[in-house]
């Protein structure tokens, strides 16, 4: 049995990480709030922009855009969405699973430190990193996409693909890749947007062709760049509202730990001193005993 | 058959609602959109979306953006959208002056910070737009 002194000293450190995770608990509680709050904001904007290219893409079969354009996959141009900090719980190593699997050639573009340690500590071909706050700018985002789209464009990656923990709710975050580039089909993308079922979101039933004003070309071209950067902002804010939620549900059961530890060791220490008090009687009464 | 007509920015759905007809501005002039329109796709320019609704009519500032009509939806994507009655011209003044000056140095700033300013006077000059028709 360890000594009282012993007990004593675990008993304050337990109580110091204690209170270091109740306080992280706090904090990330209070940025999930407002991560998840734009998280969700953004959502109809995001999927309802993804509905209207899809019913222009569904009655206009014959757009020629290079956006559209589908070739032979021999490398894919990946934006890696990660934390920049660990203690998130399994959000970041769940990610990481993921990526694992992929068995063609891959560029990787990304966002969040932790990402980009991973990625060069496993010798893999990042071609960019950027770092994102917590408030994330949409222009910063917009950057980002530019430059995966022109390497798409120069044909050094063949697609382009969000890897990020989709935000589901606080305890559920769910590693999705999300296939931007080239545009194909929509209904995957829809039903990530709006975690629904694709049954769901049917097309309107309207079989007139589209009318453009001024016209198809210069629709598209502010059209298709836009939707491509939203659903990449989009998705962006949805992986700061899973970090932060991961983070609060990791510290709240660090926490919890600490205190069922804290408590265990209290009840042995409480026994300890016990133990010894009786101990000392004994031995009083002992040497009294004796001496009489 | 009546239109259902949803206005979104990025930061909020501002408008949702079964409506008569709409008017919205796009860059080749006001489009009217009554049902059974055909299906159309449109840039948005900044100014005033007048809604009709059971004899009355709603008016709202857009900036730039996208309208969409297939079928009985309308569906207008906006930077920025407000309801008429939640317009406060002085703070748009404000605004609209803050932005212009800061603009005025626009060499020394990164190109982030001009597209943020310029995207505030749009929206500016679309409220201000709107109010002063009302008026």
């Amino acid at each position: 049995m360890p000594s009282t002194k012993e007990i004593r000293r675990r008993i304050k450190s337990v109580k110091n990480t204690r209170q270091i995770t109740k306080a992280m608990e706090l904090v990330a509680a209070s940025k999930m709030k407002r991560a998840q709050q734009s998280a969700l904001a953004g959502g109809p904007y995001a999927s309802l922009l993804a509905e209207t290219l899809s019913q222009i893409a569904l009655r206009n079969e014959d757009i020629e855009h290079p956006f559209f354009e589908k070739r032979e996959v021999k490398t894919r141009g990946i934006i890696l969405v990660t934390s920049d900090r660990g203690l998130c719980g399994p959000l970041n190593s769940n990610l990481f699973r993921e990526l694992v699997q992929i068995k063609e050639a891959v560029k990787f573009v990304s966002v969040g430190r932790k990402g980009t340690q991973f990625l060069s500590r496993t010798n893999r071909d990042l071609i960019a990193e950027f770092e994102i706050k917590d408030d994330v700018p949409y222009l910063k985002v917009k950057q980002i996409v530019e430059f995966m789209v022109e390497k798409f464009l120069d044909r050094e990656v063949d697609t382009v693909e969000v890897l990020y923990p989709r935000f589901v709710n606080t305890l559920v975050q769910d590693p999705t890749f999300l296939s931007l580039l080239p545009i194909n089909d929509f209904s995957e993308v829809i039903e990530k947007l709006r975690g629904g079922k694709p049954e769901d979101h049917k097309p309107i039933e309207d079989n007139r062709s589209f009318k453009f004003e001024p016209d198809v070309n210069t629709v598209l071209k502010t059209l298709l760049p836009l939707f491509v950067n939203r659903e990449v902002y989009q998705a962006i804010l949805s992986a700061k509202a899973s970090e932060h939620s991961s983070r609060m549900v990791a510290m709240k059961t660090a926490k919890d730990n600490a205190s069922k530890l804290l408590d265990s060791l209290t009840l042995q220490y409480n026994k300890a001193r016990q133990a010894a008090i009786t101990q000392e009687i004994l031995e009083i009464a002992a040497a009294t005993a004796a001496n009489a | 058959m009546p239109l259902q007509l949803e206005i979104v920015t990025p930061e909020a759905r501002v408008y949702e609602d079964t409506v008569e007809s709409v008017v919205v501005p796009t860059t080749t002039g006001d489009i009217g959109i009554l049902p059974g329109h055909i299906p159309l796709v449109t840039e948005v320019d900044e100014g005033e979306i007048i809604v009709e609704k059971g004899g009355s009519s709603q008016s709202l500032a857009v900036s730039k953006g996208f309208a969409e009509c297939v079928g009985d939806r309308v569906s207008v994507l906006a930077e920025n959208a407000i309801q008429m009655e939640e317009i406060n011209e002085e703070e748009v003044l404000a605004a609209q002056g803050r932005a212009e000056k800061a603009l005025e140095n626009m060499q020394s700033m990164d190109p982030e910070e001009v597209e943020r300013l310029e995207t505030t006077i749009r929206f500016a000059r679309a409220q201000l737009i709107v109010k002063k028709r009302r008026r």
